[in-house]
């Protein structure tokens, strides 16, 4: 029995040396970058939520129109009615970072759930999980999406619960692939010899200990996705509506403009897209080379 | 000799095809239950069109006394779709599936051609990489590619739109079909260009194509063609490049979908995606959710056609059991 949990330890991996010290510097830099985003826009959902902002947002100043950053106060301009870009695009984090958060936490449940089921059930729940994964999958998310808003009504909360139920395919394979292979170990093996119950294992010994990196990894990922989702969607017309801000209904709004060459308006918002998505990938991806031992790009 | 050859593929194209059909059934039954659950009353909207009569239907209806249960609502709108009967729409009036086939070939266009910029883009990046190994192009171009995942293909249409505006004084907002003077083609190049860059795929395609071409260029099979100087690419091209690179299209073609509906928004591409959008304003069922059920088959055809390659080029495939067809 003392073998085994030597044994147990040896192939958890669990070194008393931190994971960042064998660190790639790239990917430290990519999970610094990514850490950076997450604290602007936790601290920019605060600063929204309490409406602690350098301008009202709604507030409309018809004497200056398209305003660059940094004139008369407004450190990043205003739009084509005048109003604070800066704050607007603070306010904008409330459009998706709640129904984000919720997107994320069924997409989570439920890909553990039913990869854990697949990958310990075996057989015909097997072909069951995998049957509702290629079935989610045959749907462009964009397009259940519509038809969705077409059948209820174009409110985010429904939508971000299409979208936590389209990123479930990815995570439940992720998991299922990973329960198949500490399957094989020996501590888990050795575990059940013990006689400890299943659930304890899979919750516990699997889920708990070696599934935690993946689960925050596909966190972060699902993130992007929402943003993504959120403001393509208000870019559409189909998310928060106008004069509420949202990313995306601020890059549209600010169209007509940016052909007449103000770039400004619409650029900020796409800016502020760019960046943020492309945190949350960089986070993902740099926390899977590093937890997970997985070289990204 | 031949016969047996050839029987363990028909089998396992046959399962798939089976296969093909079911998960086409599950996304009817999807379809039609988030609209059976939506307020109103869609159904009858949309099954109006089968009974030949106004008078007909209405004799139908009073001499049931009672709307029709649901799986009998089920089993003939999923009659009606495998006439080729899609309902009519409700803002134009006109058959569904006419329109569909109008519009999608316009989508199919967009997409193709789409699919071929970002393959254009991607492939030599992979291939370099993969060969070379690490060199100093490296970081730089993974970065790119990250970058170019990241950006809004909205906000990319309108900088594409804004150049050809102001440098090749052509306005790409009027549709292909209505512009009848002028470079037609950069009406279409421009919104394929665009999805092709900014579908967010690029940096994935890349990564995958890169990991399964370096996997294959350390087999034992490719240092024994390349210690007999035989063509190291003709033995690498099926496992190296053709599975990888059919696998990466189908598993991408919901996404190069899904990318289409802004594009087409942002260009104003009368293709499918428009007409969804157009649909989900205007809430017409039967519009969205032909829309819904074609996007789908499209899907499905596309991973199909991936799992007859695999099938037909690795034999082996049939039998063993169906892989999952995904691409992580």
């Amino acid at each position: 029995m003392k073998h085994y949990v030597q044994v147990a330890s040896e192939a958890g991996e669990s070194s008393d040396r931190p994971v960042w010290k064998d660190a790639d510097t790239l990917d430290l830099a990519y999970v610094g970058y990514g850490l950076l985003i997450v604290t602007l826009v936790l601290v920019s959902y605060v600063l929204g939520a309490f409406k602690w902002l350098p301008y009202d947002p709604e507030y409309i100043r018809v004497d200056l129109l398209n305003a660059p950053p940094g004139s008369a106060g407004h450190l990043l301009g205003t739009d084509f009615l005048g109003r604070d870009i800066l704050s607007r695009l603070i306010v904008s984090i409330q459009a998706y970072f709640l129904p984000g958060l919720i997107a994320i936490v069924i997409s989570l449940v439920l890909g553990t759930g039913l990869g854990t089921a697949a990958a310990y059930r075996g057989g015909k729940v097997e072909v069951l999980v995998t049957y509702f994964n290629n079935l989610v999958d045959s749907f462009p998310r964009l397009v259940l999406i519509l038809l969705v808003i077409a059948a209820f009504k174009p409110d985010i909360y429904y939508i971000m619960v299409v979208v936590g139920v389209t990123g479930v395919p990815v995570c439940a394979s992720l998991v299922a692939g990973k329960i198949r292979f500490l399957r094989q170990k020996n501590f888990i093996e050795a575990a059940h010899v013990l006689g400890l119950p299943t659930h304890v294992i899979v919750l516990k010994h699997i889920l708990w200990h070696h599934c935690t990196p993946l689960l925050v990894i596909q966190a972060t990922l699902g993130m992007g996705e929402a943003i993504l989702i959120e403001t393509s969607l208000s870019y559409l017309g189909f998310g928060v509506q106008e004069p509420t801000p949202s990313w995306g209904n601020m890059v549209q709004a600010g169209a007509n403009y940016f052909f007449q060459g103000k770039f400004w308006p619409s650029t900020a918002p796409a800016l502020a897209i760019l960046s943020t998505i492309l945190g949350f990938h960089l986070l993902g991806d740099g926390l899977n080379s590093i937890l997970e031992g997985k070289r990204g790009t | 000799m031949k016969l047996a050859a050839i029987r363990p593929i028909t089998l396992a194209l046959s399962r798939e095809l089976v296969l093909t059909a079911l998960l086409l059934l599950g996304v009817s039954v999807v379809v039609f239950v988030i609209l059976y659950l939506a307020p109103g009353d869609p159904f009858s909207v949309l099954l109006e069109g089968q009974t030949p009569s106004h008078e007909a239907r209405a004799g139908i209806r009073e001499a049931l006394g009672v709307p029709k249960p649901w799986y009998a609502q089920y089993l003939s709108w999923l009659g009606g779709l495998l006439r080729g009967n899609f309902g009519t729409s409700m803002r134009t009036g006109l058959p569904v599936f006419g329109e569909l086939v109008r519009v999608g070939f316009h989508t199919l266009y967009l997409t193709l051609g789409s699919m071929l910029v970002t393959l254009l883009i991607a492939v030599p990046i992979a291939l370099r990489s993969s060969v070379r190994g690490a060199t100093g192009l490296n970081w730089p171009l993974t970065m790119l590619a990250y970058l170019v995942s990241a950006l809004p293909v909205f906000w990319l249409g309108y900088v594409a739109i804004y150049i050809s505006i102001h440098q090749f004084g052509v306005f790409p907002l009027i549709s292909r079909v209505s512009a009848s003077a002028g470079p037609t083609w950069l009406y279409a190049l421009l919104p394929i260009c665009v999805l092709g860059i900014g579908n967010g795929t690029l940096s994935e395609i890349v990564r995958y194509l890169r990991e399964e071409m370096s996997r294959v260029m350390v087999e034992d099979y490719i240092r024994t063609a390349r210690a007999k100087g035989a063509s190291v690419w003709r033995h690498a091209f099926k496992e190296g490049f053709l599975i990888p690179m059919t696998e990466i299209i189908a598993a991408k073609i919901p996404f190069i979908l899904g990318g289409a509906v802004i594009v087409e928004q942002v260009f104003n591409w009368p293709g499918m995606g428009r007409m969804a959008w157009q649909a989900a304003q205007d809430r017409d069922f039967p519009v969205i959710m032909g829309i819904a059920m074609l996007a789908a088959a499209w899907v499905r055809v596309g991973s199909l056609l991936q799992r007859v390659v695999y099938v037909a080029v690795n034999p082996r495939a049939s039998k063993e059991g169906r892989r999952v067809g995904r691409a992580e």
